[in-house]
C-alpha cells in the first residue's frame, strides 16, 4: 500500500519526541541534534528502533533543523550529508525491524527566521532553503515530507511549494497553536486549513505547543473545516520548570487516554511531540488501534483566507471591497504612477472600517509593469491588513506572481468560459489554491439569456473538475449589464443568479454598480438591485463598502434572512444612532488652530472653507499652514510641545495640504527640493525615518522614501537618478551604523555634491562626524531645519 | 494582562516630567489599549552554570567575551538566558500606523516599548520566585557595554526561542519581532552592591530618554 492510500484508509501512528531521548544520551545544550546522524548514528538508529518497537508506522527523520542557515556551505557537514544520512538511518532501522507497514517522513521544521516584512528572510529564499532539504531527502528515499511545528503560515507555504516543486512525495503539514487557539503569527485553524488545502497538501494537523487535552477545541475546529486526513501530535502536556529544566507532566497512561478521545472525535493520524517517549506511543497505540477508522470526508466549505483569518463563502453573503482599482479614478491612477503605496493602503483601511470582508486588488494600468506592481501591492497590503484579498487581473503572469507571494488562500478575479482563459488560470488555482471567479461568457461573448449563462457556468465547472478543482472553489459571475441600454438586463442576471445556484450548485458573485450606469441617483438603483440579487441567492458582491446605503442593504438583508443572530451585527452598526449628537462647539476653529491642535478633519474642512471663500491655494499654504507648522515646530524645539502633538499637527496639516492639492487642478505645490530617505541596510527600525518623512513633506520637500533595510547602492542610485541635494539616513544600532558608514562612503565617491544628514538612537554629533556625515539631527525638526539650510543656501 | 506603565510611555514620547494635554492623553490611552490587544506576550528562560573568567564569562560551555558582563555577574553562581517578545501583531500594528497615521505609530511604538519592559519585569519577578533565598541580578542584554549583538543568534538558539516563542534575529542581529528583549540574568547567593540596570549602565550620557535626566 502506498503512503497516500494508507493515509486515507487506515489509522497511522507517528513516533514521539526526539529531544529528551537524545539529551538522555548526552546531547549538549547548543549542540545541533542533526549532527548525530553522522557523529553518533547508532543513537539515532536506536531512537527509531524504540519507536518501531512501540508500534509507530511513520518515522520522522532526525532532520528537523537541517537547513543551510544552521549548516552553511563550507561547514563541518553539508545539508545534503545530514539529510541523506538522516533518511538512511530511518530506512535502516525499518529494514532491521522487518516491518513492511512503516513510512519514512522527511522531517522539516521552521527555519528559525521570520519572513519579510516582519523579519529579513525573503519568501523565495525560504523556498530555496527547503528545496535543498527536499531534494536530498527524496533522493535518499523518504516516503513522504512532513513539514512540522510551523507557527507561521507564510513559512509553511514556502515549505509546501518547495516540496511540491522538487518531489512527488505526499506532503503533510502540522502547525503549532497557542492556548489562545492561534498560530504565533496570528493564523486560526480555519485560515490554516484554507491555505494548506489550497496548496494541495495530503494531510494536515497540529503538533507541539500544547498537550492533548488543550488541543481538543483546536482539533474540533480543524475537523469541522478540513476534508483531509487530520494529524495530531501533541506534547506530553504543558512544559513545567523543575530545578531549572523543562519537564512535561502527562505520563503514558494519561496521554493514551487523551489520544483515545481524539481518535474517537475522528482524528485519523496520531503521534507525539515534545516530552513523549516510546512508552507514550506504545500506550497510545494500545488504546487507539481498535477504534474504528473514520475516513476523511469532504466538508464542502468554501474558504478564502489571509495570514490571520478565513472568510467563508455562504451561507451569509460576502462583501468584497471594490475600491483598490484605478478604473475611472484619476487620483488612484496618479498614486500608482507615483508608486504611492500609502494611498492604496489607506483605501484598504477605509474599506476594512466600512465592513468589507475581502478586498479586490486591481492595479492594471497599460503603462505600468503589472506583474511586478501587483506582487508589490499584494505584499504591502497583506503586511498591514488582516482581510483576505481578491487578486484581480487579466494577466496570468501577474496573477501567478501575486498568488505565489500571497500569504493565504486568495480569491481570484477571474477566469472566463473561454478555453484560453481556463487553460491559463486553472493550473495556477491547482498549484497555489484560490477561490476563482468564473465569468459567464465565452468565445461567443456574453450569452443574452439566463439559460446561456447557466450553460457557460456549467462548462466552467466541468472544465475545472478536469483540473481537479472542485465546484466549491468556484464562484460564478453571471455578469451585470446596464439597464439603461438593455431593459431586460437586470431580470436576466437575476434569473441567472438563482438558476446557477440551484441548477449548477455553485456560488455566485456580481459586480453590482454597473447596473445603473448612465442613470441619475445610481446608488438607489444599485441598492435595490443588490437586495433583489441577495434574495435570489447571491453569495458575494463586489461593491463600495464605504457606501452607507449598500452596507445598509447588506446588514438589513442578513437580519431579515436570519443570518444575523439576534440582529447583533445590525444593532452593533446602527444602534444608538437616534441619540441626538452632542451640541457642536459654538465656535468653529480656524484652520490655523486646527493645525496647532492637531485636528485632522477640522483642518481639511477649514482648508475647504477658505478655498470656497476665494483664498488662493498658495496663499493658504504660505499664510496659514506654514506659519502654523512653524509655531508647532518651534514649540517642539523649545520643549514646550512634544512629539505626539508635533505629529498630530503634521497630520492635520497634511489633510489640509491634500485639500489644497486637489484644488490646484493637477498643478503641484512648488517643491522646496528633493530629499532621499532610507533606513540603512540591516536595519528594520524605521519609525524615526517615517516621522522625518511626514514633516519634510509638510514643509513642501519632495521625499523619495526608499524604505528600510536599503542596500547602499540603492541609495546612491536614487540620489543620482533624482538629483537630490540631501540624503537622510537612519540607523538604530551600532551594528547597523557600519552599514550607514558604508553608504556614506559610496555617496561621497559617486555624488560628491550631496549633503548627508543622519539620525537614530545610537548616534551622537561626534559619531556622525566620525562616519563623515554632514549633520547629526537629534530629531525630525532638526532634519527639517537642516534641509532648509541646504536648499536655501 | 500586564498593564502598560503610562509614565514610561510618556517618557518614550519625550514628555519628561511634563503632562500631555487632555486630547493627546486620550489618544495615548487608546493606543496603549490597542497595543495591549495586539500583544501576545511570551517569554522563556534557561538556567546555565556560570564560571567567571578573566576576560569574560562561561555559561555552560559557551564563552562570552565581555568584561562589563563579567563585572555585572560578579558574585553570581549561575545565570539565566532570557528572551521575551510581544509578538508580530504589534509590529504589524505599528507598520499600519506608519502608513498615514504617524502620530498613532509613534504612540504605539512608545506603548509597546513600555509594555515589553513591563512584561520582562513581571517575568523576572516570576523567575525570582523560583529561586527562594537567592537574588536575581538585573537583566544585561546583548548590545550593552562590550557584550556584542553578535551573540544574539547563539543566545536565541540555546533558548530555542524561534520555535518556542517566535523570537528570531535578523542577519544583522536585530531582534524580530521588534518589540522583544533578550538578556542574561545572574543568580547570586547574596544581594549585590548597587546593580543598576537599564539607563544607568548605558554610556550615552546625553540621551533625551535617560531616566536620571528627567
Amino acid at each position: 500500500m502506498t503512503c497516500l492510500d494508507a493515509l486515507r484508509r487506515q489509522r497511522l501512528f507517528f513516533d514521539g519526541g526526539t529531544g529528551t531521548f537524545l539529551q538522555a544520551r548526552g546531547l549538549r545544550g547548543g549542540e545541533l541534534p542533526e549532527t548525530w546522524n553522522l557523529l553518533r548514528p547508532d543513537e539515532i538508529t536506536s531512537l527509531h528502533a524504540a519507536y518501531l518497537e512501540a508500534g509507530s508506522n511513520i518515522l520522522c527523520t532526525n532532520t528537523f533543523g537541517a537547513n543551510a542557515l544552521k549548516f552553511p556551505a563550507g561547514g563541518q557537514f553539508s545539508v545534503e550529508e545530514i539529510v541523506s544520512a538522516g533518511v538512511t538511518l530511518a530506512r535502516e532501522a525499518r529494514a532491521m525491524s522487518g516491518r513492511k507497514d512503516v513510512f519514512i517522513a522527511l522531517d522539516m521544521g521552521p527555519t528559525g527566521k521570520l519572513l519579510k516584512p516582519m523579519g529579513d528572510l525573503d519568501f523565495e529564499d525560504a523556498v530555496a532553503l527547503y528545496a535543498q532539504v527536499v531534494k536530498a531527502g527524496a533522493a535518499a528515499g523518504a516516503d513522504l515530507v512532513l513539514i512540522e511545528t510551523m507557527s507561521d503560515s507564510y513559512e509553511a507555504k514556502a515549505a509546501v511549494l518547495a516540496a511540491k516543486e522538487n518531489c512527488s512525495l505526499p506532503v503533510i503539514v502540522t502547525t503549532v497553536y497557542g492556548e489562545n487557539g492561534k498560530l504565533l503569527t496570528g493564523g486560526t485553524p480555519a485560515s490554516t486549513v484554507a491555505l494548506l488545502e489550497g496548496l494541495g497538501v495530503d494531510a494536515l494537523g497540529v503538533n507541539c505547543g500544547l498537550g492533548p487535552a488543550q488541543m481538543v477545541p483546536i482539533v474540533e475546529e480543524l475537523l469541522s473545516y478540513t476534508s483531509l486526513p487530520l494529524v495530531v501530535n501533541p506534547n506530553a502536556g504543558l512544559p513545567h520548570q523543575v530545578d531549572g529544566a523543562t519537564t512535561f507532566d502527562v505520563g503514558p497512561a494519561q496521554f493514551a487516554a487523551h489520544m483515545e478521545h481524539l481518535a474517537r472525535l475522528g482524528v485519523q493520524v496520531l503521534g507525539g511531540c515534545c516530552g513523549t517517549t516510546p512508552d507514550h506511543i506504545r500506550a497510545m497505540i494500545a488504546a487507539c488501534k481498535d477504534i474504528p477508522f473514520t475516513p476523511p470526508s469532504d466538508k464542502g466549505r468554501t474558504l478564502v483566507s489571509s495570514y490571520a483569518q478565513a472568510v467563508e463563502i455562504g451561507p451569509r453573503p460576502v462583501v468584497i471591497g471594490e475600491r483598490i482599482n484605478p478604473t475611472g479614478k484619476p487620483k488612484f491612477k496618479q498614486a500608482l504612477r507615483d508608486h504611492n503605496l500609502e494611498y492604496l493602503l489607506n483605501q484598504g483601511f477605509a474599506q476594512e472600517e466600512g465592513g468589507a470582508h475581502i478586498l479586490d486588488v486591481n492595479v492594471g494600468l497599460p503603462e505600468l509593469d503589472e506583474p511586478a506592481l501587483l506582487e508589490e501591492v499584494v505584499c504591502a497590503l497583506q503586511g498591514v491588513l488582516t482581510l483576505p484579498l481578491q487578486i484581480d487581473t487579466s494577466d496570468p503572469a501577474a496573477m501567478e506572481r501575486a498568488m505565489r507571494r500571497y500569504n493565504g488562500k486568495p480569491m481570484l478575479n477571474s477566469v472566463s468560459g473561454k478555453a484560453e482563459s481556463m487553460e491559463a488560470i486553472f493550473p495556477l488555482v491547482k498549484k497555489y489554491g484560490g477561490v476563482v471567479v468564473g465569468l459567464a461568457l465565452d468565445e461567443n461573448g456574453i450569452p443574452p439569456t439566463a439559460e446561456g449563462r447557466v450553460a457557460v457556468a456549467r462548462k466552467i465547472c466541468d472544465t475545472a473538475a478536469r483540473y481537479g478543482i472542485p465546484k466549491k472553489e468556484l464562484v460564478i459571475d453571471p455578469l451585470t449589464l446596464t439597464i439603461s441600454s438593455e431593459p431586460e438586463a437586470a431580470r436576466i442576471t437575476l434569473e441567472a443568479v438563482e438558476r446557477i445556484g440551484k441548477e449548477v450548485g455553485v456560488a455566485t458573485i456580481l459586480g453590482v454598480s454597473n447596473v445603473s450606469f448612465g442613470l441619475p441617483q445610481r446608488e438607489m438603483v444599485n441598492t435595490a438591485f443588490y437586495t433583489m440579487a441577495l434574495q435570489r441567492g447571491l453569495s458575494c458582491a463586489i461593491l463600495n463598502p464605504n457606501s452607507a446605503a449598500m452596507m445598509g442593504a447588506w446588514r438589513s438583508y442578513c437580519a431579515l434572512a436570519g443570518l444575523d443572530p439576534q440582529c447583533g451585527s445590525y444593532i452593533a452598526a446602527y444602534g444608538g444612532q437616534n441619540v441626538p449628537a452632542p451640541a457642536a462647539p459654538s465656535v468653529t476653529l480656524s484652520l490655523g488652530e486646527c493645525v496647532l491642535r492637531g485636528i485632522r478633519e477640522g483642518a481639511a474642512q477649514g482648508a475647504k472653507a477658505l478655498l470656497a471663500e476665494g483664498k488662493p491655494p498658495l496663499d493658504l499654504v504660505d499664510q496659514v499652514l506654514i506659519p502654523a507648522l512653524d509655531q508647532v515646530g518651534q514649540g517642539f524645539e523649545q520643549g514646550t510641545l512634544f512629539l505626539p502633538q508635533l505629529l498630530m499637527s503634521a497630520e492635520a496639516a497634511k489633510a489640509a495640504f491634500e485639500v489644497v492639492q486637489s484644488a490646484m487642478a493637477g498643478e503641484d505645490r512648488p517643491s522646496q527640493g528633493r530629499v532621499v530617505l532610507a533606513t540603512v541596510q540591516g536595519d528594520i527600525h524605521d519609525i524615526g525615518k517615517n516621522i522625518v518623512k511626514v514633516l519634510l513633506e509638510n514643509y513642501s520637500y519632495e521625499v523619495i522614501d526608499l524604505g528600510k533595510d536599503v542596500p547602499p547602492q540603492q541609495v546612491v542610485e536614487a540620489v543620482c537618478r533624482t538629483g537630490a541635494l540631501l540624503v537622510g539616513l537612519s540607523a538604530l544600532m551600532t551594528t547597523t551604523v557600519v552599514s550607514m558608514e558604508d553608504t556614506i562612503r559610496r555617496l561621497r565617491a559617486a555624488c560628491p555634491q550631496v549633503k548627508i544628514v543622519v539620525g537614530g538612537a545610537v548616534l551622537t554629533p561626534e559619531y556622525a562626524r566620525q562616519i563623515q556625515a554632514d549633520c547629526y539631527a537629534k530629531d525630525a525638526m532638526a532634519t527639517v531645519r537642516y534641509a532648509e539650510q541646504v536648499y536655501q543656501s | 494582562m500586564i498593564q502598560t506603565p503610562l509614565l514610561e510611555v510618556l517618557r518614550y514620547l519625550g514628555y519628561g516630567a511634563h503632562h500631555p494635554d487632555i486630547e493627546t492623553a486620550a489618544l495615548i490611552a487608546a493606543r496603549m489599549e490597542a497595543v495591549e490587544q495586539a500583544a501576545d506576550p511570551r517569554w522563556l528562560s534557561l538556567e546555565l552554570p556560570l564560571t567567571l573568567q578573566t576576560d569574560g564569562v562561561c555559561l555552560g560551555d559557551w564563552f562570552l567575551p565581555s568584561r562589563k558582563l563579567l563585572a555585572h555577574l560578579e558574585g553570581c553562581t549561575a545565570a539565566l538566558l532570557f528572551g521575551a517578545t510581544l509578538g508580530v501583531a504589534v509590529d504589524r500594528l505599528i507598520a499600519r500606523g506608519e502608513a498615514g497615521r504617524v502620530a498613532e505609530a509613534a504612540m504605539d511604538q512608545a506603548a509597546a516599548a513600555a509594555l515589553i519592559e513591563a512584561v520582562c519585569d513581571d517575568a523576572c519577578d516570576q523567575l525570582a520566585a523560583r529561586y527562594p533565598g537567592q537574588y536575581l541580578r538585573p537583566r544585561f542584554s546583548p548590545g550593552y557595554g562590550d557584550l556584542p549583538l553578535t551573540v544574539q543568534p547563539e543566545l536565541l538558539a540555546r533558548l530555542d526561542a524561534p520555535r518556542k516563542i517566535g523570537l528570531t534575529a535578523t542577519s544583522s542581529h536585530l531582534l524580530a519581532p521588534v518589540k522583544s528583549v533578550t538578556a542574561i540574568i545572574g543568580i547570586a547567593p547574596h544581594p549585590g552592591a548597587c546593580h543598576a540596570g537599564g539607563c544607568a549602565t548605558c554610556s550615552k550620557q546625553n540621551c533625551t530618554f535617560r531616566r536620571d535626566t528627567l
